[in-house]
């Protein structure tokens, strides 16, 4: 494992004392030792999203996902279980799925034909007998190498690098309780559709996954435009009045509407009453007007549910995607967006909510469209010599904010999103990975 | 396409001038006009582009689109650009859309006609000299509506399945 050089390790500290005062180096954005540092410490170790159990339902069903550079088959094997094998063939490394997604019993090798079963077992050699020795190759202890953790949450599939890391349930705490509201809304869960889009944005992966955890702020003055013509109802402030939790690994933002409004967002009522049998403990906040918005679980998954006019004078049309911040360098991210709905949605609902969805997040989003405008800019001024003297204010609501004492769920919240809380405890989860030296937790 | 589907000269003629007036108002950015060349009932659509084994073509996702638009939505997308809040394009990108290969049979309804056509989108923003570059080809269905062709269908098929420009603030 390489370590990176004392640079990153004097950056973090810079880092560490920085963030006590509210203030973020502009450098950790495209500094390449950060990088490398990120890539053994976080993507190393941290529960990375690969896939929605809805895009593999069937034996033989499969994507090709990444971890940062790494490259994986997750596939529903005959057995009906879900393996994540490393898409690299284990005699000469030649990736063994060069497809997106698909269906199929085996993968075979291109340059030598090695052949391996969808649960990664190599079961077929070319000559084999002429060639090998029972010493030289014994196909029984051959297998595409397995991601070394896997773990599924209400249909989400993670997958971690790190033998030692603690259990998915364990790594996300407190997020749980609140990710309910996003899974619950029906007994029949939620399903993909399609394939993710995917993109490429000159930017740091961190300027995603920390404003979709706590930037209630950003959209008053960013997402304007979309207030102005209507898709967006209501002020453009309209996420000051909120609330920003931050639990567990990630945190979220709440937007208050009209009660009505918060408790159905033009979903079917059958919806929302099967929220209340399954979440009965959730479901008051959201009865009580507050709707769940933008969140993020750390480092790079973020989820959002909103609602956008197609027509005018129509009511909001209701969304939900999820999207991954797939680090490419230090000033480079493919983004992808998924577009998943209630299986039980009605058929119109469904194609009205993927036009929803398309005209407002993912690559033509009429609101994601100014998000990568702005952090791409921003990674382009972090990528000089000033970035040295550049540190970024993320002191709001730092000294005078207290937390809510009535609020019904676990963590910590505040009774405005309009708050830099969650922005700040995703850099101090940041720099926690960033501080933990391989050998603490009895890594090599 | 085989020589029997061909449409007449003066229609292929008539069709090429329309994709390259349109092309020449989607570079001056004069949207509004470019929304005027749209049928009432248009649908603008680029599917997702999925990496898939040869025998499972075509590669075009059914479910996921990269844009699905009607007419208010193109509309939306057409006046937040005139808002001088879209960020995205203020200050404007530089595009240059340069269509080839114009294919035009006759159409299935009435005064339509089935049009493929080649594109290729050259992008840039600002100072810098890097350029994004789309190809795609397009699959358009023109209608004549009170003597003058209109798009009344377009599927644009991306030539790539992870897209390489920052975001489609643009129209292809």
């Amino acid at each position: 494992m390489i370590h990176a050089g004392w640079r990153a390790e004097a950056l973090v500290d810079d880092t560490h004392n920085a963030l006590e005062q509210g203030l973020l180096p502009a450098s950790i954005l495209s500094d390449p030792d950060i990088y490398e540092l990120e890539k053994e410490r976080i993507f190393g170790r941290a529960w990375v999203f690969l896939a929605h159990e809805s895009e593999i339902a069937n034996p033989g069903d499969y994507v090709v996902r990444y971890i940062v550079d790494d490259s994986f088959i997750v596939v529903r094997d005959d057995n009906g279980q879900v393996q994540v094998l490393f898409n690299s063939c284990r005699h000469r490394g030649m990736q063994v799925c060069r497809t997106e997604k698909g269906r199929g019993a085996t993968f075979v090798c291109p340059y030598h034909g090695w052949t391996y079963r969808n649960d990664g077992q190599l079961i077929g050699v070319p000559h084999e007998k002429q060639i090998y020795d029972d010493e030289e190759l014994n196909k029984e202890d051959i297998r595409l190498i397995s991601l070394p953790r896997v773990e599924s949450h209400e249909g989400w599939i993670f997958g971690n690098l790190d033998p030692g890391a603690p259990s998915l349930p364990e790594y996300l705490g407190d997020l749980r309780w609140y990710l309910r509201l996003y899974t619950h809304k029906s007994d029949a869960g939620l399903e993909v559709i399609g394939t993710p889009q995917r993109w490429v944005v000159l930017a740091n992966w961190k300027l995603g996954a920390s404003n979709f955890i706590g930037d209630g702020y950003h959209t008053s003055t960013t997402h304007l435009s979309t207030v102005h013509t209507g898709q967006i109802v209501g002020r453009p402030d309209f996420l000051l009045d909120g609330v920003q939790v931050t639990a567990g690994i990630g945190g979220l933002g709440f937007r208050r509407l009209p009660k009505e409004l918060a408790s159905t967002r033009g979903f079917p009522s059958h919806i929302m009453d099967s929220l209340r049998r399954n979440a009965p403990e959730q479901v008051r906040i959201v009865e009580d007007g507050l709707f769940p918005s933008h969140g993020t679980v750390f480092p790079n998954l973020s989820f959002l549910p909103a609602a956008s006019v197609l027509k005018p004078g129509d009511p909001p049309v209701p969304y939900f995607t999820l999207r991954l911040w797939r680090p490419i360098s230090p000033v480079e991210i493919e983004i992808w967006s998924w577009f998943l709905i209630e299986r039980d949605a009605p058929p119109q609902l469904k194609e009205a909510s993927h036009k929803a969805l398309v005209i407002s997040f993912g690559s033509s989003g009429m609101l994601e469209q100014d998000d990568t405008e702005n952090w791409s800019s921003i990674t382009r001024a972090a990528s000089g010599q000033m970035a040295r003297r550049q540190y970024f204010n993320y002191r709001m609501g730092l000294k005078h904010l207290q937390p809510m004492t009535d609020w019904p769920g676990p963590g910590t919240a505040y009774p405005l999103d309009y708050t830099e809380a969650n922005e700040r405890a995703f850099f101090r989860t940041w720099l926690d990975y960033m501080s933990r030296r391989p050998s603490d937790n009895g890594e090599r | 396409m085989s020589r029997k589907n061909r449409v007449s000269e003066h229609i292929h003629r008539d069709v090429s001038e329309f994709l390259i007036e349109e092309a020449d108002l989607l570079d001056a950015g004069q949207l509004r006009e470019w929304l005027d060349l749209l049928t009432d009932d248009v649908t603008y659509r680029m599917p997702v582009r999925v990496t898939v084994d040869r025998e499972a073509e075509p590669a075009e996702d059914g479910g996921y689109t990269h844009f699905n638009d009607d007419r208010h939505t193109l509309g939306m997308r057409v006046e937040r650009l005139h808002t001088k809040f879209a960020w995205a394009e203020e200050p404007r990108s530089r595009t240059r859309h340069f269509v080839s290969n114009i294919r035009v049979e006759p159409g299935e309804g009435n005064g339509e006609v089935r049009v493929k056509s080649n594109l290729l989108l050259y992008r840039t923003r600002g100072d810098s000299p890097r350029h994004d570059l789309l190809s795609a080809e397009r699959h358009d269905v023109l209608r004549q509506v009170n003597g003058s062709w209109k798009l009344a269908q377009r599927t644009i098929l991306l030539d790539q399945s992870t897209v390489g420009t920052h975001n489609l603030a643009v129209f292809l």
